[in-house]
């Protein structure tokens, strides 16, 4: 019994730890939606987050200055699908795949010398040694998760309680509405992008920097990419996007956890449960996004496919 | 879709040729000493010689195979980023039809390796098709959450039961008998494989297909007007299915010829980004079936030139990637800007 609420405990924090990058980028990719507009590169603005703050803390040996390069490396990037998309006014599934290509190249090639370098990471918090009973809590407790739980509601109460979120939401569901009393859509559509961007590559770093202390190539191995998809599953809710990430970093933290118990089954087939999780609850909640409504207006034709 | 007027058809290309060349060189510029002695490499490394133009062909032909499976199910407005997937798994349930009949003769082995390949990669493609069309899901997260499955799927076998224990850590299966390697012939020293050829013939029959028979009439009417479609009595379900297992088959061929040809065995890394080079060539294309082959010989010497970028230059592989993703970004862009201004 008791064996089994440590268990359960200790994949709850492994399952925080590992969904903090996916949670990130799903919060990042859920701004993005809710002004209208599909971003697929947020896979390649985590690669080049996640390469530029692993290669900023490997130099500087602080990590912090390896989160705000990673922020602005997705920031850049994002400015490619705002150009492409808001500019030249280019279908938002080609524009993500063609900023996704970019930012797997460019972290790959850029990225290069840093691969098998060793960093120390963000220090323990000292001072807590008088509570050994937390020590695990505590550690599990980095500041990336942290940053991510702390900004969660924020968000979710910046986008339905405040002035600005009214104007992001209502572009969301109808620019031609926005227009019409006084805002400029693409203004917002910009800035979502931009948040969107600034998220994802928060998230890269949050990988590189905190979770697994290395950059390889290719690293976020599709978190970017689940992300997108969980946005449907969260019904575009910052307030349902730590659940909707768990399906991931949990699934993941339970494959972990299995093998190191020593479980039989072969540990390449349980490393498809992050994706076929996911996709399972994606397709039950469909049906009822369907049902009960929750997609931005302006995503529906770019969901419904029309070219 | 309208079609371009005389004039676009060619200006477009040639002035999207001259931007490509424009921000290759100066990608070159950043990042090596001699911008256009690199280029010239690139060229000589991709078309240069019988031998580099082999090579090309053999990096063309999953391309172009990955791009055909794009562009069908766009036909009927599906966008699907899946090929990488169904690559893997045909290779997948191809290999298997292998390591059944290790030692049966090529008449045997060939039909029943394809046919696999095939249904596997049907098969890949036909579940987001099938997710579309009853529960509405989009097809395009489907297939790309789809893709990390087939890809880790792989790696289980050729890790797990199908390792070649002979092998000691290396992953792989035992390496195909010679009655499972497609026919190739040599033409003024460049090979050309069988597959090249296959793929240039599937891609004129769709083309024909689509352009000229009732049921490429249909998927246009599906992408354009769902509603009126089912009026005129063309069902959405079964061609969704359909287009998306015909797309599976291609990317499965794909991937067999990757195991069976090019590397001899089952191994993880059987593409090298493959189905996105698809997906970036379909779209260059325009969804255009036949300039769909053109574009893949581009992008498959694109690739190819990788290794003569790495010794002429010590440019890394990525920096194709980075090229791929700057000529599809310069494209998109020179085809809104046009059509804007003309609007």
């Amino acid at each position: 019994m008791h064996a089994a609420v440590v268990f359960l405990a200790q994949l709850l924090l492994a399952g925080v730890r590992s969904s903090t990058p996916v949670l990130l980028v799903l919060l990042g990719e859920t701004l993005t939606q809710r002004v209208g507009v599909i971003n697929l590169g947020v896979e390649g603005e985590m690669l080049v987050g996640a390469a530029g703050g692993f290669a900023i803390t490997a130099v500087t040996g602080n990590p912090w200055l390896g989160l705000v390069a990673a922020m602005l490396a997705g920031l850049l990037l994002s400015g490619a699908h705002a150009l492409l998309c808001l500019g030249f006014k280019v279908n938002q599934i080609a524009s993500g795949v063609c900023v996704l290509t970019l930012g797997s190249g460019l972290s790959a090639y850029y990225g290069a010398p840093y691969v098998g370098r060793q960093i120390a990471g963000f220090a323990n918090p000292s001072g807590f040694a008088s509570m050994p009973a937390l020590a695990p809590l505590l550690a599990a407790l980095t500041p990336t998760v942290v940053i991510a739980l702390a900004i969660t509601p924020m968000i979710g109460v910046w986008l339905y309680k405040t002035r600005t979120g009214l104007i992001w939401r209502t572009v969301g569901e109808s620019t031609e509405a926005a227009r019409m009393v006084g805002i400029k859509p693409w203004r917002v559509q910009l800035a979502g992008i931009l948040a969107g961007g600034l998220l994802a590559g928060l998230g890269g770093a949050a990988l590189s920097v905190d979770y697994t202390r290395t950059w390889v190539e290719g690293m976020t191995a599709g978190r970017g990419l689940v992300a997108v998809g969980l946005v449907v599953v969260a019904r575009w809710n910052p307030w349902l996007a730590l659940p909707a990430a768990l399906l991931f970093g949990g699934s993941e933290a339970l494959y972990l956890r299995l093998q190191s118990l020593g479980v039989t089954v072969s540990p390449y087939l349980l490393s498809t449960l992050p994706y076929l999780i996911p996709l399972a609850v994606l397709l039950g909640s469909y049906r009822s996004a369907r049902r009960t409504g929750g997609m931005p207006q302006e995503l529906t034709s770019i969901f419904k496919g029309v070219q | 879709m309208t079609e371009p007027s005389v004039l676009r058809r060619y200006t477009v290309p040639l002035a999207a040729g001259v931007l490509f060349v424009a921000v290759a060189l100066a990608f070159f510029a950043l990042n090596a000493p001699a911008p256009f002695a690199v280029f010239g490499a690139m060229v000589q490394g991709a078309y240069g010689d019988g031998f580099a133009l082999s090579i090309s062909l053999v990096k063309a032909t999953p391309i172009l195979l990955c791009a055909l499976s794009v562009a069908l199910p766009a036909r009927m407005g599906l966008i699907t980023v899946g090929a990488e997937g169904q690559l893997y798994f045909g290779a997948l349930t191809g290999t298997g039809a292998v390591l059944g009949l290790l030692h049966a003769p090529a008449w045997e082995l060939l039909p029943a390796m394809l046919g696999a390949a095939l249904a596997g990669g049907a098969l890949w493609g036909a579940v987001p098709g099938l997710l579309r069309a009853r529960l509405s899901v989009n097809e395009t997260i489907v297939t790309i959450l789809l893709n990390y499955v087939a890809i880790r799927l792989v790696d289980f076998v050729v890790y797990g039961p199908w390792k070649n224990a002979a092998n000691l850590g290396w992953p792989a299966t035992v390496s195909f008998p010679a009655a499972a390697v497609f026919p190739a012939f040599t033409v003024h020293g460049t090979t050309v494989h069988a597959e090249f050829l296959v793929a240039c013939a599937a891609a004129a029959a769709l083309h024909g297909l689509v352009s000229r028979s009732r049921w490429g009439l249909s998927l246009t009417l599906l992408r354009s007007n769902r509603r009126a479609a089912s009026i005129a009595g063309v069902n959405y379900a079964r061609n969704a299915v359909a287009v998306m297992a015909i797309a599976g088959m291609l990317a499965g061929f794909a991937g067999i010829m990757q195991a069976a040809d090019v590397q001899g065995r089952l191994q993880p890394d059987i593409s090298v980004g493959y189905g996105l080079s698809g997906f970036l060539v379909a779209w260059l294309a325009g969804q255009n079936f036949l300039r769909i082959i053109p574009l893949s010989l581009l992008m498959g010497g694109l690739t190819a030139s990788a290794d003569a970028l790495q010794l002429f230059a010590q440019l890394p592989f990525a920096s194709t990637v980075v090229l791929q993703g700057l000529l599809f970004g310069s494209v998109l862009a020179l085809n809104g800007w046009l059509r804007r201004s003309k609007a």
